[in-house]
């Protein structure tokens, strides 16, 4: 008997194209362009270039920073929080406060620290209060944390500063998860992006209505510096390398010292979800939420500890950037354009939003000394962002999406 | 969509009867009396007692209401009825007012042709940026519309400012539309909005009971199996990002001959959040929905935050003494903004025109209620 398995014939379609392939030459093509160009733009300005990638790398660390607390949410809720930003704002805000002044009010710290603490013995269900035990460790927590927001002396400033900043940044995370996520537990994904918004646009406005809407300079390195005697600004000389007219590159020390800072802080991240049993809960309730609380997870209380850990990465991410950068409405901006390095790493990867941070911080600061302006910073991630959908929408270290009906 | 509740006996008897847009003849009579309302709300103003009451700065505020209806509707069309998210509507505006913009200074275009082609340019840049549509969905799509966002801006402000003039306005103030040979003035927009309005959500609703509208409704409830019905869900949410752009392109232009300067901070990424919240409140889905969304929203912003705002500053300030006056102000707007769609999102994710449904139900099925 005869086969006649390729008798049909294939109509011209825009499915029976190959677009993948189509897509991923021209990316291909015009990407070998841009380098020839880049290539032609660097041998005229060789210092600027060196200069740009130290910076860009310097920047990377701050985006990573942010992009793993965007990774956190999204592992143990699935949920993409577009509020990242103003929660670093207002965290770092908080830490501002505590840091600068004193003579802020004992009511308002009493109010944080009591709502702080009982949020937290009340993170799986408000009837946990009632408990004496639970009762009284909130009392002690707010005690302690009262005491240590009001230290007297001037030189203890910092340890003021980071309990203060601790405390309203997990304040803003369990808030979140309380008031605002889990009535909208179950609802689509859309809801879920524009309550983010929603939250976004309620905490700026936050911000503005405390502190203003002036930039503040915060300077939690100086001290440091002047113990460990460095200069401001450091300038090496790389006329070694290059040959140029004006061969030093400057690189500010507050820079790099957030830098190393998010890098600790990275790792210890990482290191805390990998090897402590809070990290193994949570991943086991992103990988299976049901499956997790069959074998006695308190999946509410999870999920609660994420977004407050993520409100601790938002603070860490805001201070460390509002040290070199100043603290205001540039940090929201930052935390959008970290969307980007979350999907080119993968949104489950945490060691994905590293690296992604790192290119798009590279990316960024080589478009800005490419065209001469902070036009480079407005366009080159989401011109990543773009390539990344169409070639490996996935990310570099993404899981591999199998939908089902 | 809509809840087609009816009292008990009440049948259709042909399929025309079915599918018909005005049920009875009271719903025919009452759109064109509302549309007469609207078009003499100008003369009521000038020529009546109610002139006195209301300021008339009302008028500014429908046509601007009528211009984010237009886009809302795209928008509407696009995730209400495709359920494909777009973070990027303030952008295809954009393209569309700076287009229309281009046109008319440079290549010698009129208002009524300007219109269409920037609506069309519009709708051909929607395409380019849905093309993504065919490898991802859901939160990847949103990331990519966001990336058309910035990256529309972007060439606007940069790479174009010779045509555009960058971050600067661009003055639109000379090449006012010609109506039969009457050089129609900033008041007259108002007539030309209004029309086109009522005109492009006849057009929306009817695409819905068309045949691309419910293949438009299969991709969003399940594009798996749409699919396998035979539809071709790439082709159907290209042309749903066509149309949407479109939209967003003739919002775009009346806005840009509406305040006859444009600049690129209009249609920043906050004018995005914003058409999505006045989808929201409105009802996604709902025909009606992009019309209650925008009214809510502008009413909110442009008559009530003004007149409370000092009032809130002072009353914020004298309780809490630390909080300069002036800061609250300023922040009344994102705060109420922010505070109301996340009460919207949790307490009516239907919004108002499911609210306008159930309303139009009990009236009818009075004194019984099911």
């Amino acid at each position: 008997m005869a086969t006649n398995v390729s008798t049909q014939k294939t109509r011209f379609s825009l499915q029976n194209l190959n677009w993948q392939q189509i897509w991923k030459w021209t990316l291909m093509g015009l990407a070998v362009i841009f380098l020839m160009w880049l290539g032609a733009r660097i041998d005229e300005n060789p210092r600027g270039f060196l200069q740009a990638t130290v910076s860009g790398v310097l920047v990377g660390g701050i985006y990573s920073l942010v992009a793993v607390g965007i990774v956190m949410i999204n592992k143990a809720s699935g949920i993409f929080n577009f509020a990242h930003g103003a929660m670093m704002l207002v965290s770092a805000f908080i830490f501002f406060s505590f840091y600068t002044t004193q003579n802020y009010s004992m009511v308002a710290v009493i109010l944080l620290a009591g709502v702080t603490s009982l949020l937290f013995v009340a993170m799986n269900n408000w009837r946990d209060i009632l408990i004496p035990r639970n009762a009284l460790i909130a009392l002690l927590m707010t005690g302690v944390l009262v005491v240590l927001m009001t230290l007297p002396r001037d030189d203890l400033r910092l340890i003021r500063a980071l309990v203060g900043g601790t405390t309203g940044a997990v304040l803003i995370g369990l808030m979140i998860e309380r008031f605002s996520i889990r009535p909208l537990m179950g609802q689509p994904i859309f809801t879920m992006i524009l309550m983010t918004l929603a939250l976004d646009s309620l905490f700026k406005g936050v911000s503005q209505m405390l502190w203003g809407s002036i930039d503040q300079k915060l300077t939690i390195f100086s001290g440091l510096q002047a113990t460990l005697n460095i200069p401001a600004t450091i300038r090496i000389d790389t006329s070694a390398i290059i040959e140029s007219r004006i061969s030093t590159i400057n690189i500010q020390t507050d820079t790099v010292l957030a830098f190393i800072l998010s890098v600790a802080a990275y790792v210890a991240f990482a290191l805390f979800f990998q090897y402590t049993n809070i990290g193994l809960a949570m991943r086991a309730t992103s990988e299976n939420q049901r499956l997790a609380q069959s074998v006695g997870l308190r999946v509410r209380a999870i999920l609660a500890a994420a977004w407050a850990i993520a409100a601790l990465l938002a603070l860490t991410a805001g201070v460390l950037y509002g040290a070199g950068n100043g603290i205001g409405k540039n940090m929201p901006d930052l935390a959008i354009r970290a969307f980007p390095a979350v999907l080119l790493g993968g949104l489950e990867s945490i060691g994905g939003a590293m690296i992604g941070g790192i290119v798009i911080g590279l990316a960024q600061t080589w478009a800005d000394s490419l065209f001469g302006s902070d036009a480079g910073t407005q366009l080159a991630p989401y011109v990543i962002l773009m390539i990344v959908l169409i070639v490996r929408p996935d990310g570099l270290f993404g899981q591999k999406r199998i939908e089902r009906i | 969509m809509s809840a087609n509740i009816r009292p008990s006996g009440v049948f259709d008897t042909s399929y025309a009867q079915d599918i018909s847009i005005n049920r009875t003849w009271w719903d025919k009579l009452s759109g064109y009396l509302l549309f007469g309302l609207l078009l003499a709300i100008p003369f009521l103003l000038e020529s009546t007692f109610l002139g006195d009451i209301v300021s008339p700065s009302w008028i500014t505020t429908i046509t601007k209401i009528a211009i984010f209806a237009i886009a809302a509707q795209g928008l509407n069309i696009l995730m209400g009825y495709t359920g494909q998210i777009s973070l990027g509507q303030a952008a295809f505006m954009a393209a569309g007012a700076y287009s229309s913009a281009v046109f008319v200074r440079e290549l010698g275009f009129t208002f009524w042709t300007a219109l269409p082609a920037a609506a069309l340019f519009t709708g051909f840049i929607g395409l380019i940026f849905g093309l993504p549509s065919l490898r991802v969905k859901g939160f990847y799509l949103a990331m990519a519309t966001l990336a058309a966002q910035n990256i529309i801006i972007w060439m606007i402000r940069y790479p174009l400012d010779n045509f555009t003039n960058g971050v600067n306005p661009l003055p639109l103030e000379n090449f006012k539309p010609v109506f039969f040979g009457q050089t129609v003035n900033h008041n007259g927009m108002y007539f030309i909005i209004i029309t086109l309005a009522v005109l492009l959500f006849l057009v929306a609703r009817n695409i819905a009971r068309t045949r691309t509208g419910r293949a438009f409704i299969s991709v969003r409830d399940n594009d798996l199996a749409a699919e396998l019905l035979g539809i071709n869900v790439f082709a159907y949410k290209l042309q749903a990002f066509f149309i949407s752009s479109l939209y967003a392109g003739i919002a775009g232009t009346l806005l840009a001959f509406h305040t006859q300067t444009i600049l690129t901070t209009q249609f920043e990424f906050l004018v995005s959040i914003e058409l999505l919240a006045m989808l929201v409140i409105g009802g996604a889905g709902y025909p009606l929905g992009p019309l209650f969304g925008a009214a809510f929203v502008l009413i909110l912003n442009q008559q009530v935050i003004p007149n409370i705002q000092p009032a809130v500053g002072d009353l914020v300030s004298s309780v809490l003494t630390f909080i300069p006056k002036e800061n609250v102000v300023t922040a009344t707007k994102p705060i109420l903004f922010g505070l109301i769609l996340a009460l919207f999102l949790i307490l009516e994710p239907r919004g108002l025109a499911y609210r306008w449904e159930i309303l139009k139900i009990s009236w009818k099925i009075r004194p019984y209620s099911y």
